[in-house]
């Protein structure tokens, strides 16, 4: 097998990983955020400490806890189930931060005016401030899943085999010059794949300054 | 039509509004002091004063987007403690009888105009999509924005973005407005358009409540002018005849400071 297709075959996994922790993270990072940002002290504690916590640790670290520290019952994570879980929760603690800062830069008087009409909590939330962060941290989500398809790499560690496994295998067949090859391989995936998302994140930053200034 | 016809369907229900011994302070500092004001139905209320006395705050303690430390609040047959826990109803209540206007127009900035008239109206008032849209775009006309329905606020101009304000206000059917600097952000040009319109709706008979800087309106537009200083109101009564012959020394330094500028 030559060090292109081995290092293709971890490919599959890589998307995998990435996506699955991503849509954890964008899902999970909501509750997180308001939690963040909530009136109520405790919450707002409780939220902050758990963001730091997780951030402050190496993802190595939780993928090795994760994988090899936790066993309830008979129940033990396999490796693809701790790589997910341990970058989902990194994830959510990065992104709960990126949704706070963006909710905090809208002007307060969007809150006041959606007070003063007596529209619902809710409803000044999601139909308001939301938007309106959202096109405020699109650019720095897409940074953060550009930087979340790299970590996944970390995974490799645990022996989930994705491109950087498969490369390290290769490597360790092929013994001589060609072991650096895969490398190089899989550096310019990495690029490669990013690309598309700096695009999109560009061409959709475009399309809500246009709707909103048009 | 006039304006508020156009808002209500038909004529407004006149509704005043009392306040009674309003207090507010942040911590030791003192913004509010103890201050009372009867408005009546349908009557202009210009309340005037150097920065710094409270006006705004004041304004914004009748629709409690500033929580007052005591007093009471008494509008259309509601009567509202802010000291005490407010139940939800009375606090909805108040805020569907009383539209606000900001020195800022705080206008939704990823909603046309004509959804920022609209879409309030559904979330609050559960009127159809239709029903709204088609209330929004009179109110438009009538404010000479109809043009502009399908514009975001970020491609109109202050004065337009502050009328289209006023119309999303309006849409709700308030019986009273409040109205905070309304053209203090506006050229005094394009703050002419403003005052045209709300001069419209005072002649229409809204209870208004306009914090301003606007002498000429405040002179000739208000029922009764308001002075506050020190967070206190220091006078209050008929408008030309505070302003010919103010009683207060405070005042009169106020007026020469605004009047002969």
């Amino acid at each position: 097998m030559d060090a292109f297709s081995a290092v293709l075959q971890g490919l599959p996994m890589t998307l995998l990983l990435t996506v699955s922790a991503f849509v954890i993270g964008i899902v999970g990072a909501v509750p997180l955020a308001v939690g963040l940002s909530s009136p109520n002290a405790v919450l707002r504690l409780v939220c902050r400490l758990f963001v730091d916590l997780v951030r402050g640790v190496p993802i190595i670290v939780w993928l090795f806890l994760l994988k090899f520290g936790i066993q309830i019952g008979t129940f033990k994570f396999n490796p693809v189930g701790a790589a997910i879980v341990g970058l989902g929760v990194v994830s959510i603690a990065y992104l709960a931060e990126i949704y706070r800062g963006g909710l905090e830069s809208v002007p307060r008087g969007q809150n006041e005016a959606a007070d003063a009409l007596g529209l619902a909590r809710s409803t000044t939330f999601y139909r308001v401030l939301v938007p309106q962060a959202f096109r405020i941290v699109s650019p720095s989500i897409a940074t953060y899943l550009t930087g979340l398809l790299k970590d996944s790499s970390i995974a490799s560690t645990i022996i989930v085999a994705e491109m950087v496994f498969q490369s390290q295998s290769f490597a360790r067949q092929h013994p001589t010059v060609e072991g650096i090859l895969p490398y190089v391989l899989v550096g310019i995936l990495y690029i490669v794949l990013s690309l598309p998302v700096a695009y999109l994140s560009r061409s959709l930053d475009a399309r809500m300054r246009k709707a909103v200034y048009a | 039509m006039t304006l508020s016809e156009i808002a209500n369907g038909k004529l407004a229900p006149r509704t005043g509004i009392k306040l009674e011994n309003i207090s507010k302070s942040y911590g030791n500092h003192v913004v509010i002091d103890d201050v009372s004001l009867d408005v009546e139905p349908g009557t202009v209320t210009a309340l005037i004063g150097p920065s710094g006395a409270g006006k705004s705050t004041f304004l914004r303690c009748i629709n409690l987007l500033e929580r007052p430390d005591s007093g009471t609040i008494r509008v259309a047959g509601h009567t509202i403690e802010p000291g005490k826990v407010i139940n939800a109803k009375d606090l909805a209540a108040l805020r569907s009888t009383v539209g606000m206007v900001f020195q800022s127009f705080n206008l939704f900035p990823h909603m046309s105009a004509l959804k920022n008239i609209s879409f309030p109206q559904q979330k609050v008032l559960g009127r159809s999509k239709e029903e709204a849209d088609e209330r929004a775009l009179q109110l438009l006309e009538r404010v000479g924005l109809k043009d502009k329905a399908n514009q975001h606020p970020g491609r109109c101009s202050g004065g337009q973005q502050q009328r289209i304000a006023i119309a999303r206000a309006l849409a709700l059917d308030p019986s009273i407005m409040l109205f905070d600097e309304p053209t203090s952000a506006l050229d005094p040009e394009v703050g002419l358009e403003v005052l045209a319109v709300m001069r419209e709706l005072a002649d229409d008979g809204m209870t208004m409540i306009v914090v301003t800087h606007e002498m000429q309106f405040a002179r000739d537009v208000s029922d009764t002018l308001v002075v506050m200083a020190d967070c206190k109101i220091i006078e209050q009564g008929d408008p030309k005849a505070i302003m010919s012959d103010p009683q207060e020394a405070r005042t009169r330094r106020f007026l020469r400071a605004v009047l002969e500028r």
